[in-house]
């Protein structure tokens, strides 16, 4: 059919039908909105539904996004996939639907997917805080270390090439357990600023706990010339004594720290160990006291307290620790 | 002075306090002559153990395989292999692939013929059998002086009755046929109630509901992988004791071993833990504390994992308990506990306090160099025979969906060997160890025995969807020994649950004779002394299940000696 004639039988029809009735759907929309910016998520999916016209992109965008709000990414991802270029190109709609996509994927662990719209978004949202911290753990979950390290030096705002976005990088990698990475990165931190501080805490902890504690305790020996009056690599440093069975070095440590700190329950628990260990019960059973009373879900000090306890024939009280210490292990 | 100021003063002035707890004396510092060598294919163990998918695990019942196997089945002086197996999920299924006929996997036991080699007796032993085996506990529970066998599943655990070389099935007639569905775990026989005959401990690892199991969707280091344990509905232990003529009488609840719950059970080990001379029952269990029941010598059981030590980690932590071993690492003469855990920890290694108190020392005995690692099956053998318990176990990682991308955390893994340098310190040697260990499997179940009898101790592996691996002891300059085998009268005839101290240079030894040990395995029943450079053992002191104590003294190495209980139990 040629055009003309299609335009003339469209305003034949028009002219023929009743006045059309007002589209519900605006209203509805703008209600659905409200609800989501007000923090109600399955409120603004009950009204979408109930509007119905659920091929409708901007029905659909809408509560794809709703869903997403509500923590149901695989719908979110169902719901938006189709609408990638359904709106004009640039449209706030058209950025939403990439955006949220993104997320949903990202959090739904479909990382690789997530990432080209993570990308695209950044596009126009370079300077967005969350955006460039999501982007780059998803680099970071997909081995991708210098687009991570670029994406979260705007995160926490420092130059990409910088010893502190390789810091940045390497804390934001032990989050997610990718300790290999998180050492080369810490590695180049130190490398570019030897006085960089925490670095080789990190390095230590990550020492610490593959059981290497001649490595850990030159860490943290270095970490404390930079970084001198750290409580927490004191701690840790009594910690690799202990694990040593170093009860002197262990105990001037976490004394240390604990003068530095006083209000962390983790030395007093590791004091307490230390003093056991060398048969000063009576001095160890105060310090584990107080990290208990500091911390009451401190599972270890409870343990702790129940072995001195036990230790020192009071069978009954070390009893209910024991059983505060298993049942504090969670579900 | 504040508190802290005039505890201060005290450390300053604190000179290095001495040990509070003696370490005996280090080992002789000869080289280590170790070298394992798999010649599982040579040797003729060639059937695969299909245990669910190859390239991925939906389910936790894929994941946790199953174990093997050292029994003399046909007495014929050299000691068979069994290596159990499981089955695979319809792809995309929830239901058993339906395999043509023939060609479902089956448990394999195979015949030790001597000279390293073995042959299949599968059929003709009446052992075949296709299902989700877990694990093997083996005890002559009708005392007729034939082996019998226990296999757990998921689904029906079944009894094998042996017949003199031959298995039945017997679960039925014993009366150990379940009326629901159930994921048998460990087991082990043990005479609990010293009448002489053997009874049955069953673990019990989850209620697993394979129609509702969660689709894979936990997470493990950002990767989506399968659910569990943890979430999933837990079960309880079983208790059946022996009546005699066959049968079996379920005393869970009135034994008390139903009573605790809420855990996730795994191996089994049946010993006298805390040296009264009633035989106690531990179990591993996944991420939830371990249990210890306590023998309270009237028919009851109490779970004391909690204030014995055992329960936890050294910091008061759960851990996914896997495997168990008893061997006396400091030769003090008591029996040591090695339990195997997931990758990011490390083995527990419970140093016997005596009376019943344990004490974890793994972190000080240098085992926290290697914890990438999913343990499994372990044991504490001797295997340079220099007297001194060394440290084994295999691993494999269950989460398959990972791919390459956490190369620190390998699936298939290595074997994993430390040596006990003495004064419970143990040496990494994995890298020195031979190619056995290096060579990578995802392996679960493990057993140990000198199955060609030269003299040191080889390893039993199951791999997961290959063939087992039999890792030959080719030892240089290791030293000598002397096994023990037990012939009880009043107790059960294998001897189950004795301690076997051996006392040589000034040093003792302990093991237990265990009908499970290591992950879902059993070892072979001749306990393996090493005696370095000493000839002959001052003694070998026998505390039997039933009470009695037979010693002897004088014994000469490079032999086995048959213990048959004469004494009668003291009191008697």
């Amino acid at each position: 059919m040629i055009p003309w004639l299609l335009c003339a039988l469209l305003a034949q029809a028009a002219a023929a039908s009743p006045p059309p009735a007002p589209d519900p759907v605006p209203a509805a929309l703008a209600a659905a909105r409200a609800a989501l910016d007000a923090g109600r998520p399955q409120d603004a999916l009950q009204k979408l539904l109930a509007l119905g016209h659920p091929e409708d992109p901007r029905v659909a965008h809408l509560r794809g996004v709703a869903e997403y709000r509500a923590d149901d990414y695989a719908h979110a991802i169902e719901r938006l996939t189709p609408l990638l270029g359904a709106f004009p190109a640039g449209s706030s709609e058209a950025r939403e639907v990439e955006q949220v996509l993104g997320l949903s994927l990202y959090l739904a662990n479909r990382i690789p997917e997530a990432i080209p719209h993570l990308e695209h978004t950044r596009e126009w949202a370079a300077d967005n805080m969350e955006l460039a911290q999501v982007l780059g753990m998803a680099y970071v979950q997909t081995a991708q270390p210098d687009r991570a390290r670029a994406s979260l030096a705007r995160t926490f705002g420092v130059p990409p090439d910088s010893a502190a976005a390789h810091l940045f990088a390497a804390q934001m990698m032990i989050r997610v357990e990718r300790d290999a990475m998180a050492d080369e990165e810490l590695k180049r931190a130190i490398a570019k600023d030897p006085r960089l501080p925490h670095a080789r805490y990190l390095r230590a902890q990550a020492a610490l706990f593959r059981g290497r504690f001649d490595d850990a305790i030159a860490l943290l020996k270095g970490e404390l010339e930079v970084n001198p009056a750290s409580a927490m690599a004191l701690y840790l440093l009594g910690d690799a004594y202990v694990r040593q069975e170093k009860w002197g070095e262990a105990i001037a440590a976490l004394q240390r720290s604990v003068w530095i700190n006083p209000y962390f329950s983790g030395p007093y628990v590791l004091l307490g160990r230390a003093y056991s260990a060398r048969g000063e019960p009576g001095t160890a059973e105060p310090m584990v006291r107080r990290a208990v009373e500091m911390d009451p879900n401190n599972r270890a000090a409870h343990y702790l307290l129940a072995q001195l306890l036990q230790q020192t024939g009071r069978a009954e009280e070390a009893r209910r620790e024991f059983e505060t210490a298993a049942r504090l292990q969670g579900p | 002075m504040s508190p802290l100021r005039a505890r201060w003063a005290r450390v300053a002035l604190a000179v290095a306090a001495p040990a509070l707890l003696a370490h005996a004396a280090p080992p002789d510092p000869r080289p280590w002559g170790v070298s394992l060598v798999d010649v599982g294919e040579k040797a003729g163990l060639r059937v695969a153990s299909v245990y669910g998918g190859e390239a991925s695990r939906r389910f936790i019942l894929e994941a946790n395989g199953t174990g093997v196997a050292w029994i003399d089945y046909d007495e014929d002086g050299r000691v068979d292999a069994l290596v159990l197996a499981g089955t695979r999920l319809a792809p995309g299924g929830r239901q058993d692939v339906e395999w043509k006929a023939g060609e479902a996997p089956t448990n394999r036991l195979y015949r030790n013929l001597g000279r390293g080699a073995f042959e299949d007796v599968t059929e003709r032993a009446g052992l075949r059998r296709s299902g989700w085996a877990s694990s093997v506990c083996a005890g002559d529970y009708d005392n007729d002086g034939h082996l019998d066998l226990f296999v757990t599943y998921y689904g029906q655990n079944v009894l094998y009755r042996n017949r003199g070389g031959r298995f039945e099935d017997a679960t039925a007639a014993a009366g150990l046929a379940a009326g629901r569905r159930q994921w048998g775990a460990g087991c082990s026989f043990i005479d609990y109630d010293r009448d002489g005959r053997l009874d049955l401990f069953v673990a019990r690892y989850l209620d697993f509901d394979r129609e509702h199991a969660p689709e894979p969707g936990c997470m493990w280091k950002g990767f989506p992988v399968m659910c569990g344990p943890k979430g999933l509905p837990t079960d309880v232990n079983q208790l059946f004791h022996n009546e005699g003529a066959g049968g079996f009488k379920d005393v869970s609840e009135a034994s008390g071993v139903a009573k605790v719950t809420g855990r996730y059970a795994m191996s089994t080990v049946a010993a006298d833990f805390d040296g009264d001379g009633w035989t106690d029952v531990y179990v591993a269990c996944d991420t939830t504390p371990s249990i210890l029941y306590r023998n309270n010598h009237d028919g009851t059981f109490t779970d004391t994992a909690l204030e014995s030590g055992l329960a936890l980690s050294e910091s008061g932590r759960t851990q996914a308990g896997m495997g168990l071993a008893l061997a006396d690492v400091d030769r003090d003469g008591l029996l040591d506990v090695l339990k195997t855990h997931f990758a990011d920890d490390i083995p527990a290694l419970y140093r016997n306090l005596g009376g019943g108190r344990f004490n974890d020392v793994a972190t000080t005995a240098g085992l926290s160099v290697q914890n990438r690692h999913v343990e499994w099956g372990g044991g504490l053998p001797d295997l340079d025979n220099d007297g001194w318990p060394d440290l084994v176990y295999v691993t494999g990682n269950v989460y398959k969906e990972k791919g390459d991308w956490l190369k620190d955390y390998p699936d298939p893994g290595p074997r994993v060997v430390f040596r006990n340098r003495g004064g419970l310190r143990f040496e990494d040697v994995t890298d020195a160890s031979g190619p056995g260990t290096a060579a990578l499997h995802s392996s679960r179940g493990a057993a140990f025995a000198d199955y060609d009898d030269d003299g040191d101790l080889d390893v039993l592996v199951m791999n997961m969807n290959a063939p087992p691996s039999l890792l030959r002891n080719d030892c240089t300059g290791c030293g000598h020994w002397l096994k023990v085998k037990l012939e009880g009268t009043r107790s059960n005839r294998a001897g189950l649950g004795a301690t076997v101290v051996v006392r040589a240079g000034g040093l003792a030894q302990a093991q237990a004779v265990l009908s499970q040990s290591s992950f879902y395995s059993h070892d072979d029943l001749r306990l393996h002394f090493g005696l370095g450079t000493l000839k002959v053992a001052d003694s070998v002191e026998v505390r039997w299940p039933s009470g009695a104590v037979d010693k002897r003294t004088h014994v000469p190495a490079g032999r086995t000696l048959v213990v048959r209980e004469t004494t009668a139990p003291s009191g008697q």
